[in-house]
């Protein structure tokens, strides 16, 4: 009897991992959050939760929008060009005199220009058909180059009232980045309740299967670059509003850590696995780490290689796991 | 028995009472933040500041406990750097802002915790922040002033600048154009980035020497330099360009093997001290004691800076400087000393000055 629920409970789990593949990364930020509490009285306060929040949003927002392009079978290395490129928008035309209107007309001219740079992205991948990392490489350097062009020096400064909603917790008990997270959250939930669902999956996993199976492949995936513009930028709106002001190398060292969150939360490089839920766990597990690091006092010439140790080792735990399952078969 | 147990309790307590007693000395725990790592200038900087925290913790009877964040890191990976220091409830920041706008706001939110923030080398326009910072303007305009001077005021120069868009080195071009402005026999034939960097000054310079027919000057600065003078032992032209130097131990040391050659070779090496933190150290711990900054001390672009005086010129004949108020001072011919200080230390260490703890009670009320 025993001997029998034993294997089907485990069975069970692996059921729930392989149907969930960010539960792996909910338990290391679990693990992460203990020890970084264990250091760090005040980790759960509001002050230090609203600020942890604001820092990790911008990189939650670019890893949002890159789970997509992964998981239908791409890359989007120009995230950070993106982001600057929107960044230096928003700090150069929202003088600190704006008015509402002007505030609000450059927000939806900057996220014009996330997707309009989406668009050139899906163009050369979808139909120049290159290969998506080298494309969208290449185009990082466009994007980083306007960003220079409209604001070649960090500066701008936003109005006091923009910066001040955004960056104090609204009644003081809820912070402004909680709510944009559950907002993303939100989005991917009706999201994977659609039709696109299978789309975007489809197009990951067996691509010509899915053609064969009349799933507009090309579309879809080019509409993931659309998205994943419209994500870096809706990231700059973040990191402007929090920081009040643009640099147009804000985005320089944000891509490689998207594509590290989205594959520390579970999402199959290979596209057709993953979630949205998981990169932003991703994010939030690599925020913890240097947290952990930081509160623990580690040496400061050991402290880049101990961050990117724990890396590979939470990236290899999923295959560890895989590797040891194999094993006993 | 009991008695005994009592006795050895009242003891006990008696030591415990004694020892907390002893070590009641207040204790100052100071948060550094830093996000660039792998310049010899930023470790003299916290170098310095260890040094002098241990010197002032014998000097004041004080524990000072030092926390300190340093990792070449962005404006999101500072701002973090800084709210784990908030965090833990540090008693001072010292921060040297990679992006001084972009950090602004979360060093305000420390001041408004009561946390004191000190920014060193950058300015920041935060209420409440004191910068302790060179005059990157003023630092500038000394070496500038030198170089129109051995020019006679007439003839061709290069200027080779540092990163374009970084506030320091706009401040730096904003005071050599300024001192250019009063020589109108002096013409900027060529203008580059050398990206502060030894190598690409060197590469700029060999092309500055290729293409242009006539260069009578060169005005440039930190690490770039020795790039320069490199440059010019490679090409080796008839007439040499006066060129201005650094403050660098390497520098210091080529500079004196190209006065063998030539004994009449000159140049100029102004300090940029990393002991700027330093002084950044003994002015937090002043404020944490109590102490009031004299409003009139403080200046500036934001008007909350304190300016510590230039420590030392290098040069290797009498050099009297003419400032833009037309004040003079008379630098002395040092180079020998420079020389034999630079000769013991690391080839990219900086030649380094800090205020004594008198000169920095000076920017405060006194009692």
């Amino acid at each position: 009897m025993t001997t029998r629920t034993a294997p089907s409970s485990t069975r069970q789990f692996g059921k729930a991992f392989s149907r969930y593949p960010w539960l792996y990364s909910l338990i290391m930020l679990v693990v992460l959050l203990v020890i970084n509490r264990s250091l760090q009285d005040n980790l759960f306060e509001l002050f230090a939760v609203n600020g942890n929040l604001r820092v990790w949003l911008p990189a939650m927002l670019l890893a949002a929008g890159q789970t997509m392009v992964v998981i239908a079978g791409g890359i989007d290395m120009s995230v950070g060009g993106i982001l600057s490129m929107c960044n230096a928008i928003l700090a150069t035309q929202i003088p600190s005199d704006a008015t509402a209107e002007r505030f609000i007309t450059v927000i939806a001219i900057s996220l014009l220009a996330g997707l309009a740079a989406g668009a050139l992205n899906g163009f050369g991948v979808t139909y120049l058909r290159l290969q998506p990392i080298v494309t969208t490489y290449a185009t990082s350097f466009i994007f980083s180059g306007i960003a220079l062009q409209i604001l070649p020096e960090p500066g701008g400064r936003l109005p006091r009232d923009v910066t001040t909603f955004f960056r104090n917790p609204i009644g003081d008990a809820v912070p402004v980045p909680a709510l944009v997270i559950v907002g993303i959250l939100i989005f991917w939930y009706v999201l994977t309740r659609t039709r696109f669902r299978q789309y975007l999956f489809g197009s990951g996993s067996k691509a010509e299967a899915a053609y064969a199976t009349g799933v507009p492949v090309s579309r879809v995936r080019f509409t993931t670059y659309l998205l994943s513009g419209l994500f870096a930028a809706l990231a700059a709106v973040a990191l402007t509003m929090g920081n009040g002001t643009g640099n147009p190398r804000a985005g320089d060292l944000m891509t490689l850590p998207s594509v590290v969150a989205v594959v520390l939360g579970g999402t199959a490089l290979s596209g057709g696995r993953g979630s949205v839920i998981g990169s932003l766990i991703g994010v939030a597990i690599l925020g913890s780490i240097s947290n952990v690091l930081s509160f623990a006092q580690i040496d400061r010439w050991v402290r880049p290689l101990t961050d990117a140790l724990i890396i590979v080792v939470a990236l290899a735990v999923p295959g560890v796991f895989a590797l040891v399952r194999r094993m006993r078969r | 028995m009991r008695h005994k147990m009592l006795v050895v309790a009242a003891i006990l307590a008696i030591v415990v009472l004694g020892i907390g007693a002893v070590s009641a000395q207040e204790t100052y725990t100071i948060g550094i933040s830093n996000s660039f790592v792998g310049s010899e200038w930023r470790t003299q900087m916290i170098q310095n500041i260890e040094d002098t925290a241990a010197e002032l913790e014998e000097a004041l009877g004080i524990d000072i406990e030092l926390v300190i964040e340093s990792e070449d890191t962005d404006a999101a990976g500072q701002e973090q750097q800084i709210l784990n220091l908030i965090n833990r409830g540090v008693d001072g920041i010292i921060v040297n802002p990679g992006d001084a706008e972009a950090l602004r706001l979360t060093l305000e939110d420390a001041v408004a915790q009561g946390i004191p923030v000190i920014s060193i080398d950058q300015e920041v326009d935060g209420e409440g922040v004191v910068n302790v910072v060179i005059d990157q303007s003023e630092w500038a305009r000394i070496s500038a002033r030198w170089l129109a001077e051995q020019l006679g005021g007439e003839g061709k120069i290069v200027l080779i600048e540092g990163f374009v868009g970084h506030p320091a080195n706009t401040a730096r071009m904003t005071g050599v154009e300024e001192v250019l402005a009063d020589y109108p026999g002096i013409e900027v034939v060529g203008r580059e980035t050398g990206s502060w960097d030894q190598a690409t000054g060197q590469q700029v310079m060999s092309d500055f020497l290729a293409s242009l027919p006539e260069i009578d000057g060169v005005w440039t600065q930190d690490g770039m330099a020795f790039g320069v003078l490199n440059a010019l032992r490679t090409a080796n032209p008839d007439v040499w360009p006066i060129a201005s130097g650094e403050a660098r131990a390497d520098f210091i040391q080529a500079w004196g093997e190209v006065v063998e050659e030539n004994p009449d070779f000159q140049t100029i090496g102004v300090v940029n001290p990393p002991g700027v933190a330093s002084d950044g150290l003994r002015v937090l711990v002043n404020l944490l004691q109590g102490k009031m900054i004299d409003a009139e001390q403080l200046a500036g672009p934001y008007g909350n800076t304190l300016y510590v005086p230039l420590p030392l010129v290098i040069v290797s004949e009498d050099f009297t400087y003419t400032d833009m108020e037309g004040n003079e001072t008379v630098f002395e011919a040092n180079f020998d000393e420079a020389l034999a200080e630079a000769a013991e230390m690391p080839s990219a260490y900086t030649l380094d000055g800090m205020l004594t703890q008198e000169e920095v009670d000076a920017f405060f009320v006194a009692e």
